[in-house]
């Protein structure tokens, strides 16, 4: 043997033995699936955290149910029921929230559950980095009387709490969790799965198996789930092509058509809006926009449809209100209040006073194409809306809810709850009234909502949104859809008040 | 020979630790607004401030260098801000997936490339043309394009292999394979052109040199003479060309990953570096300057023991 | 500098007047005038969407169609061109900047700042340059200009490299220390002489690293950390890649863009060195018939026995080297013979012919050598007419060969007891142990003082004496009836010389075969002749017995070259051991 082919023989053979060997090394064979049956989940977005008190929720959902149980549960349309709590109710004043919780629920490392943890966990929640720990800003005290009595104290009502204790504000983990520095990477729930550490790749695949002591073993429908992350759509289209997905959220409506043609059905649903808030309804950024009249000449101006179609391919449903499907706000007429009518919105303007029209200043962002920008600016210019986008970067949100602009373009979500979006953008305080307007028909009306009976409260919704309509507070241009698909052989129950259906609602069809 | 090891590698530790600091200022000094981007874009100002002491993100930045580089002679390079991984733990679990594929890819440039250069220099003609044009092109046109139409042309067109995905070798040996040999391909192309000009060069040169004619006339015949004596002495420039390739083809490995969906470092190192997760690229700086060094070092220590005056020195 | 600049001009009209030179010059000049003329050219603004666009095929109106916003792909592609090369273009003049400068520096000053750049400049070329440009991006953000800066920066290292070589080379040239000494200013003899040393390399890399700037650029905007409110061909191809299961086609466009462009700056780069080196091995160039050199030489005069069934017979040989658009011819109608355990030294000037006569006869001529003319018969063997196969059987069985210099004709990589037993097995087919036991006879028969060790050595291990032992043990040791001997002791000391010719002497007493010795020194013929021949400028001009040509030279070139010899004395005789 010569030289040359020894030394080739020598660099292969080392190679293919390192090679061999760090492979072997990071993953234990595994050959048991046998007669086991999988889940194989897409997912869209990355997991940020497993630690309960700094979890996210909608997207990142299925990483954090297969571990965790929540306090309260939803069904899919929106009925809040039974979780860890059997049982909650409020006090007259509407501001304390009694559970009561089960007494034979373990955590995978063999802690009973007890109110005094559930506690702690709601303490640590309010006070830590999830972004929705605002929801729980207002809760005074949680106490444990009892070890399966849990007694939440608010200072002021909030009808929007048992759907918050059914998300992520309401996920129960291990007190063995609280000081642990692996606690963003290794959950420790009372969950229906364990995650399988030595499987799981970070940031890309994680695997579960089933928890054969579960309390509601009727609800797990698998044995392993394994949940892969998928960036792109051209990689989750490939996955969904290649067969390697049993269920998964798309990234797009568009991909729908492919999905279907690979044999996957498809449920479409909306759960978010995209188009304009006009912040500066006093006009103190931008005076013009402080006249009514000019932001309703922003809504005529806005080709609905044809924004629809371009952007989105006409997936979505056009619309001009922002309070969700499901909640007691919203009214089918709202979704078409403001057709489009570049002539109307001409006059509009004209009869502000600005018929030779004005500048306005928005920020642009690198989120969305950049094709958006100029669609957007073409219709405003064409009325006489003079739009100057301006580019922003990493600095975008400090300065969009410090109050920069007198307007912006955004998607967002639609709540289950009216509340929930009165809250987020429309009292004085709400981080997303940038420039905290306060409105007394509003601050009047939100007021019934939250602490009003039922009835008085769903009438006052709809007051509100009608009114918020009216005043032109927004510019909705449509509802995307979104859609969750299911190869053959597994079905899933879409959930009203999240994106992704919940685990329990995934299950091989019969 | 103990010596020159020693040397190599104290020259390497040195680049490395002085890369390791550089970086660590420049990525700090630079990170803007990270906790905002780890607790969410729409979140609140006061969750932002929670975060970023919760980080340590507010200490002074030589304070935070000690820090950081304390631990990390010790071995451990801190956690993601993203993911709270640790970061020693995030590199090791996605190397393997990188090493498999520029292992495999320097593999396949070794054999193909030699083969294509001996060829282009022995047989000349038309074999030596074709070699020619074939590494020019192969050279010239940037990898992920190459990659970009493998996966077009044989994932999605004709579904010979899976797009995208990759599957461990302890899986499943064809699996592997099926997943990993567009990718390798893809990487090689380049480096193969490269290797194949640099043998043929080598062994034109080498074909000149006084002792070869002067074993050919003892009667030694063609192909004995470029397998024993030609190729051999060709191959200590070559090594140096292979080994720029490997380290150029962690490079390429960030794009092809990209393409083909592989869970190895290359991705790790694009999402890291658009979220501004900086103990993450940090560590990334690091792992690449010792492996830089490590190839460095072994192709020294290759040419070294191939060249018997320093072997047996 | 006019001599310089009037070079340069004829440089560049070399290039654009090879084929591949002008396409490529034609394609680049095509692309420049497009990004320059790109506000001009295109026909709809870069980010101007149609909403009834989105993903339309090529029409009357939009020549490549529309991509997913529904924006003019042609139009996009327009101005990604500027944006691609202003990209790449930055990147190259900070490359250049820096690095030139600085190797301009360290090379000819020295010192701390020549150290410290050689270092800056290794790591920089050892680290991959995407993974630092990731690190930057991390810092700085999508802004595509301060990536490509920052690129430059690590390309600077190439140059650096290129320019501090050149100069270091340069510098050492004496001609700059008389500059110096006759008062020129440093920036002068910089200017002058190191930077026309330069300007060629630093052309050629030039477009290499254009090619690499614009593909690196690329794969950042196609990984998504370019700036994505500029048009990009990497922006593009992610689009399209983005949108791969929509249509395939919005990929085609960019990656045509990106692949035609670099392999033009290949081609380019390519035909720009192959001006520059003027390097054409002949191989299918426009074939030029030989032709005999006229005028021809003085008629040489002969003078001697004729043989009778010489060994050797070299019978009106030309050899020449096929050149651009001409031979050249370095051995012209030689005839030479030499009979069976005869000594024949062949002695001339170099450049005279006499080594390329000897190769000939082994048919080992570089490349590029032919014989053109004449036959080389051997035992009745027509050398010119066998095979390959044929004449490798002859070799190093039947003909010996000692070559010139001892250490450059040694495998530097093997034993010699390897080179020697090899060609023991392949010739005689002896097994390894009969080949060891031969080898080392024949390392004591040329006197080696102990074979076992010079047997296990390498070559770097023994002197240069002791190695053209062991090359003439090699050419020995197949007892061969003919040796070529291509001036076997020139590269020696005068007193190793002297053992050297001994040895050969004794070795052609013993075994009777025939040596044509090629030399240039008349002691040596002297030594061991019995017949030489002289050559000059590629032929005979003398011809007979070493007694009767020292006695009586014929010919005015031989005698010139006796009278040359220091002493006057007559020829040495035997040398008294």
């Amino acid at each position: 043997m010569t030289h040359r082919t020894k030394l080739a023989l020598t660099v292969a053979a080392g190679g293919l033995a390192t090679a061999l060997a760090l492979t072997a090394c990071s993953s234990p064979s595994a050959t048991e699936e046998e007669a086991e049956t999988t889940l194989r989940l897409g997912v869209v977005t990355q997991l940020s955290s497993f630690a309960p008190w700094e979890a996210s929720w909608a997207n990142e959902s299925p990483y954090l149910q297969a571990v965790y149980d929540t306090l309260l549960r939803t069904e899919p349309d929106g009925t809040v029921i039974e979780g860890l709590a059997t049982a909650w109710e409020w006090d007259d004043a509407r501001t304390v929230l009694t559970l009561t919780l089960r007494d034979d629920v373990e955590f995978a490392d063999g802690t009973a559950l007890t109110a005094q943890v559930a506690a702690d966990n709601l303490v640590r929640f309010r006070d830590g980095t999830s972004q929705n720990a605002p929801f729980l800003a207002g809760m005074t005290s949680a106490e444990a009387p009892d070890d399966t009595t849990l007694v939440i104290t608010l200072a002021e009502p909030d009808p929007a709490l048992p759907v918050y204790l059914s998300q992520n504000a309401g996920l129960i983990g291990s007190p063995a969790m609280f000081d642990s520095p692996d606690a963003q990477t290794t959950p420790i729930g009372s969950g229906p799965y364990v995650l399988d550490t030595d499987k799981t790749v970070v940031g890309s695949t994680y695997v579960y198996e089933a928890n054969d002591e579960y309390w509601d073993s009727e609800s797990v429908h698998y044995d392993n789930i394994v949940m892969t992350f998928y960036g792109d759509p051209t990689a989750l289209m490939n996955a969904v092509k290649g067969g390697q997905i049993d269920a998964t959220n798309l990234q797009s409506p568009t991909q729908i058509a492919e999905a279907e043609a690979a044999g996957f059905t498809a449920q479409t649903y909306e759960q978010n809006w995209t188009g304009f808030l006009l912040a500066d309804r006093d006009g103190t950024i931008n005076p013009a926009m402080g006249d009514v009249r000019v932001r309703q000449a922003f809504n005529y101006a806005l080709d609905r449809e044809g924004l629809l179609q371009a952007l989105d391919g006409g997936l979505g449903t056009v619309t001009t209100q922002v309070f969700g499907l499901s909640s007691s706000a919203y009214d089918d007429a709202l979704d078409d209040r403001y057709p489009y009518d570049p002539e109307r919105a001409r006059e509009l303007l004209a009869e502000a006073g600005y018929a030779d029209g004005f500048t306005l200043v928005m920020p642009s962002n690198n989120f969305v194409p950049e094709s958006v920008f100029a669609i957007y600016k073409e219709q405003l210019d064409a009325v006489g809306i003079t739009v100057e986008w301006e580019p922003t970067g990493d600095d975008l949100f400090g300065r969009l809810l410090g109050g920069s602009w007198a307007a912006f373009s955004f998607l967002l979500q639609t709540d289950p709850t009216s509340w929930q979006t009165i809250q987020f953008s429309m009292l004085p305080e709400s981080a997303w009234n940038t420039s905290h307007v306060a409105d007394p028909t509003v601050i009047e009306l939100a007021q019934i909502v939250r602490s009003g009976e039922e009835a008085d409260a769903d009438a006052a919704a709809r007051e509100l949104n009608a009114y918020v309509v009216e005043q032109a507070w927004y510019a909705p241009v449509y509802r995307p859809y979104s859609a969750f698909i299911t190869a053959e052989g597994t079905e899933a129950t879409i959930q009203s008040d999240n994106a992704v259906p919940y685990l329990w609602n995934i299950r091989p069809t019969e | 020979m103990l010596t020159f090891i020693l040397r190599r590698l104290a020259a390497g530790v040195l680049t490395v630790l002085t890369i390791s600091v550089l970086g660590f200022f420049l990525l700090y000094l630079g990170a803007r607004d990270t906790a905002r981007r780890i607790v969410g874009d729409t979140a609140a100002p006061e969750i932002v401030a929670r975060k970023q002491q919760e980080l340590g993100l507010d200490r002074p930045i030589v304070v935070q260098f000690f820090d950081w580089a304390g631990s990390a002679l010790r071995g451990d390079l801190g956690r993601s801000w993203f993911s709270g991984q640790p970061v020693t733990e995030a590199l090791a679990s996605r190397l393997p997936v990188t090493l498999s594929l520029t292992i495999g890819a320097i593999l396949l440039t070794a054999v193909v490339g030699t083969v294509l250069g001996v060829l282009a220099a022995t047989r000349r003609g038309w074999v030596d043309s074709s070699v020619q044009v074939g590494s020019f092109v192969g050279a010239a046109i940037p990898g992920f394009l190459v990659a970009l139409v493998l996966v077009l042309v044989f994932a999605i067109g004709l579904q010979w292999v899976p797009a995208t995905g990759y599957i461990r070798f302890t899986t499943s040996i064809t699996g592997w394979l099926s997943t990993i040999i567009l990718p390798i391909i893809a990487l090689s192309i380049g480096a193969i052109a490269s290797i194949a000009q640099q043998v043929r060069g080598s062994m034109l040169d080498a074909l000149r040199l006084d002792y070869v004619r002067t074993l050919r006339a003892r009667g030694i015949p063609n192909r004995r003479l470029i397998y024993d004596h030609v190729l051999r002495n060709s191959a200590g420039p070559a090594l140096s060309v292979l080994g720029i390739q490997f380290i150029v083809m962690f490079g390429g490995a960030v794009v092809v990953e990209q393409v083909f969906s592989l869970p190895g470092l290359g991705q790790t190192a694009v999402s890291a570096t658009i979220q501004g997760d900086i103990p993450l690229v940090m560590g990334l700086i690091v792992v690449t300057a010792l492996i830089v060094l490590l190839i460095n070092l072994a192709v020294d220590l290759i040419q070294g023991w191939l060249n018997p005056k320093v072997r047996l020195s | 500098m006019t001599a310089s600049v009037a070079v340069r001009r004829s440089l560049m009209r070399r290039v654009l007047r090879t084929p591949l030179g002008a396409i490529s010059a034609a394609y680049l000049a095509t692309l420049i005038l497009v990004a320059i003329t790109a506000p001009v050219l295109a026909p709809y603004p870069p980010s101007a969407t149609d909403l009834s666009n989105v993903l339309a095929p090529p029409s009357a109106e939009h020549l490549l169609g529309g991509d997913s916003a529904g924006r003019d792909i042609l139009s996009r592609l327009v101005y990604a061109t500027s944006t691609s090369l202003l990209g790449a273009l930055i990147a190259v003049v900070v490359a250049a900047a820096i690095g030139i400068t600085a190797g301009l520096v360290a090379g000819y000053r020295g010192g701390w700042f020549d150290a410290s750049s050689n270092w800056m400049a290794s790591t920089i070329l050892s680290l991959p340059a995407i993974v630092i440009l990731l690190a930057a991006r991390s810092v700085i953000g999508p802004s595509i200009w301060w990536i490509m800066a920052i690129f430059g920066v690590i390309l600077s290292a190439s140059y650096y490299r290129i320019v501090y070589g050149a100069v270091r080379h340069v510098r050492q040239e004496l001609y700059i220390d008389a500059a110096r000494v006759a008062g020129l200013s440093d920036l002068r003899i910089v200017g002058r002489h190191v930077l026309t040393a330069v300007r060629a390399p630093v052309i050629l890399l030039t477009t290499g690293l254009f090619a690499v700037a614009i593909a690196i650029q690329a794969s950042l905007d196609f990984l998504g950390v370019g700036d994505p409110s500029l048009p990009t061909w990497g922006g593009m191809l992610a689009e399209g890649f983005y949108n791969l299961s929509r249509t395939p086609w919005l990929m085609v466009w960019p990656s045509l863009a990106i692949a035609l462009t670099c392999i033009a700056l290949s081609l380019f780069g390519t035909a720009l060195r192959d001006v520059l080196e003027r390097s054409s091995e002949g191989a299918g160039k426009r074939p030029v018939r030989w032709s005999p050199p006229t005028p021809r030489p003085d008629a040489t005069i002969r003078d001697g026995r004729i043989h009778d069934d010489p060994l050797l017979e070299i019978e009106g040989l030309s050899v020449a080297y096929r050149g651009d658009t001409a031979w050249a011819t370095v051995v012209d109608d030689v005839s030479i013979a030499v009979a069976r355990g005869e000594v024949h030294a062949l002695i001339g000037e170099s450049g005279s012919g006499k080594t390329q006569t000897a190769w000939s006869v082994l048919g080992l001529l570089p490349p590029g050598g032919m014989c053109v003319a004449g036959a080389i018969r051997f035992d009745g063997l027509d050398l010119l007419r066998l095979s390959a196969r044929e004449l490798e059987k002859l070799r190093g069985h039947r003909i010996g060969y000692v070559p010139q210099e001892p250490m450059s004709n040694l495998d530097p990589s093997y034993t010699i007891g390897q080179q020697l037993v090899k060609p023991l097995r392949i010739t005689l087919g002896l097994s390894r142990r009969e080949a060891k036991l031969r080898a080392l006879a024949l390392l004591a028969r040329v006197d080696i003082a102990d074979p076992e060790r010079t047997f296990a050595a390498y070559p770097h291990q023994i002197s240069g004496g002791m190695a053209q032992r062991v090359l003439i043990a090699g050419a020995i040791a197949t007892e061969p009836d003919l040796i070529i001997a291509d001036e076997p002791t020139t590269a020696l000391d005068v007193t190793v010389q002297a053992e050297i010719l001994q040895l050969l002497r004794d070795l052609q007493r013993e075994s009777g075969m025939s040596i044509l010795i090629v030399t240039h020194n008349f002691g040596v013929v002297a030594d061991l002749a019995d017949r030489v021949s002289v050559m000059r400028s590629g032929s005979i001009v003398e011809s007979g017995s070493v007694a009767d040509v020292f006695a009586d030279p014929r010919h005015d070139y031989t005698r010139g070259l006796l009278d040359a010899l220091l002493d006057g004395a007559p020829a040495r005789g035997a040398l008294q051991a």
